[in-house]
């Protein structure tokens, strides 16, 4: 299997960050130099200097300037998820609820409008839930997207269903379901990537061996939460028309219920997820496909976080080029932090993790790369039932350009995971307002630098 | 001192311009951390705020066993029936066992739930739960023992048992 990215102008990453030009003119100091004014003028001249230098580094921190868009959503409106595809395009998804029934719906930015909302599915049946929520992907060649559907046995059990758009009849095909292993558990935690040829990329959290009768007397941690076996991860690539092309186990054992994520490289495609081990580590681990097949994971980060328990908390990952970034939370010893770390070989090793807050957040992350190679990342500071939705502009060396609160939210569940895309080198966040009925919010991040 | 008297005021108005300057385009370190947000504050009504009868218990005296579940958490559906029987063995006493949705899902939604998942305790209404004053926990599930005036004695994180109960109780020094 090769996967070939979309084609996308990406932008040099070898590129230094811009720095204003700064300098002395040395004609004043040496006439300030001269007689009895020497000491006075030293002073001058460095806070001439101090000026200067503050006027030059303010071209670099300049205000993020916020537009909080219109939305396309009406009625009672949450799970939106943003996503840009290979052309440049900004894309929202969202859910419409409707009494019992959902709807799922995109629309396409143009300038700082939507255009119209258009119905991809909708059902009674579907399992809604603020952190596992629908994926839209558009292709070179079309769309797919997916819902999660109860199975029809079991009373938490459901499928991941999937419908792709057929670009000759311009209509969406039959719903399918992505994971083939019939088995009535828990499927859901889906990420996407477009490839190309309308091809696309999906991972999910497959539940198949949870449902699985123990084998033999020993105990494994995992039967202990599944009574089977653990909560896998696995990934596939499907046709335009939604056949599966290949299909690979990447993990047998992971958290149960934090979302997943990956990005394409220049080296070929990656998964970042949170991990469980035997011992109950639940770090954020990374597989990259290499010389045809999945590397054994391996932690960004080594946090050591144990905890018995499902966080609902994934990880981010963004990549340009070999430029890779995560952004994860983590909670060791009852200190939950946002975090962020850097590759610069496709993800093969990372630098030290970048704190970006901790003690007041419930995490929540996630990631965009500029055409820059700047790093926009995005999670919730709480404070107490009240957060506030913040983004951080890193550049790819790790260090702080900007950082701005987006707007005020709740730390509520029901909030949901707020999502970023970018467009050339602004950026786009979607959230759920609560404060009446539940609303769609977009806001555009320019940061002008 | 012509020239001194030019050099000053060059210097007097290139501070002031740079100060000016700064001002327009260095935003504070505070501003850099708080702009004003975009977005509007909100009150704290939720959707769920009837309490079902007779179970409004956050602000009854006596011990507290706060048990956070979620219908997505695997383990948090397999300790419900030993919180069940720990609620049954507890009636009569000074301590009660209590349920949040995590998910926050409506009212109608978790009753509806909790009765699927066959939780015999009560399961306590966003309003109340906020009248707990617990900080949401980070990982599912997740237990906490309370004092009677609600302060956080224990967080159990990960499944738990009755007799991983009574035990961090007996720690506690709480009796039943």
């Amino acid at each position: 299997m090769t996967f070939i990215p979309p084609n996308k102008g990406y932008l040099s990453l070898t590129s230094e960050p811009q720095m204003s030009s700064f300098f002395m003119p040395c004609n004043l100091k040496t006439l300030f130099l001269r007689g009895r004014s020497k000491n006075v003028a030293i002073i001058f001249l460095k806070i001439l200097a101090t000026g200067w230098l503050l006027t030059a580094l303010s071209a670099q921190a300049k205000e993020p300037q916020i537009t909080l868009l219109p939305t396309p959503a009406i009625g009672q409106s949450s799970l939106s998820r943003l996503m840009t595809d290979s052309s440049g395009q900004v894309h929202l998804s969202w859910v419409t609820a409707t009494g019992t029934s959902s709807a799922l719906y995109y629309a396409t930015l143009a300038g700082t409008t939507w255009g119209p909302a258009n119905l991809i599915q909708e059902g009674n049946d579907w399992f809604v839930n603020w952190a596992d929520f629908p994926y839209l992907a558009v292709t070179d060649a079309g769309r797919v997207a997916h819902w999660l559907q109860k199975s029809a046995e079991g009373t938490y059990d459901y499928d991941i269903k999937a419908v792709f758009f057929h670009q000759e009849m311009q209509a969406w095909g039959p719903p399918i379901t992505i994971h083939k292993d019939g088995v009535s558990a828990e499927h859901g935690f889906v990420s996407m990537l477009p490839l190309s040829e309308g091809r696309s990329f999906i991972t999910w959290l497959d539940g198949r061996n949870t449902k699985a009768p123990k084998a033999g007397p020993e105990h494994h941690p995992a039967d202990q939460h599944n009574m089977g076996g653990g909560m896998t991860l696995r990934a596939a690539v499907f046709d335009r028309h939604g056949e599966t092309l290949e299909e690979w186990a990447l993990d047998e054992l992971t958290c149960d219920c934090c979302n997943t994520s990956s990005a394409m490289t220049a080296a070929g495609p990656i998964v970042v997820y949170r991990d469980r081990t035997e011992k109950e580590i639940r770090d954020i681990v990374i597989t990259r496909f290499v010389d045809s097949q999945w590397t054994e994971p391996k932690a960004v980060s080594k946090d050591n976080w144990e905890v018995a328990g499902c966080p609902v908390n994934g990880p981010a990952v963004a990549a340009q080029d070999q430029l890779t970034a995560v952004a994860w939370f983590t909670a060791k010893d009852n200190l939950p932090k946002v975090q962020l770390a850097i590759s610069n070989d496709a993800g093969a090793s990372f630098g030290q993790p970048i704190l970006l807050e901790q003690g007041s957040t419930n995490g929540r992350v996630s990631i965009a790369m500029l055409d820059s190679g700047n790093i926009a990342v995005s999670w919730l500071h709480t404070n107490g039932a009240n957060a506030t939705l913040r983004v951080a502009l890193y550049n790819p060396i790790g260090e702080l350009l900007a950082k701005t609160n987006v707007a005020e939210t709740k730390s509520s569940r029901r909030s949901g995971f707020p999502v970023m895309t970018h467009q050339d080198n602004d950026v786009y966040v979607t959230w759920t307002d609560i404060s009446a009925d539940s609303q769609i919010k977009i806001a555009r991040i320019e940061f002008n630098l | 001192m012509q020239a001194y008297s030019y050099l000053a005021r060059y210097l007097i108005h290139s501070v002031l311009l740079s100060y000016a300057l700064l001002s327009f385009t260095l935003p504070s370190a505070a501003s850099l951390l708080d702009v004003e947000a975009v977005g509007s504050g909100s009150t704290n009504q939720y959707s769920a705020t009837q309490a079902p009868s007779g179970l409004l218990p956050v602000q009854q005296p006596g011990w507290k066993i706060v048990n956070y579940w979620s219908k997505t958490c695997a383990p948090c559906r397999l300790e419900i029936p030993e919180l069940n029987l720990l609620k049954d063995e507890l009636t009569g006493s000074n301590i009660q066992v209590l349920g949040v949705n995590f998910d926050e899902d409506d009212r109608a939604t978790t009753l509806r739930l909790a009765r699927r998942l066959k939780i015999d305790f009560p399961t306590l209404t966003l309003t109340e739960v906020e009248a707990l004053g617990i900080e949401p926990p980070s990982a599912l599930p997740t237990t906490y023992i309370l004092s009677p005036t609600n302060e956080v004695l224990a967080k159990l994180v990960g499944l738990q048992t009755k007799a991983s109960i009574y035990a961090k109780l007996a720690a506690l020094r709480i009796s039943h």
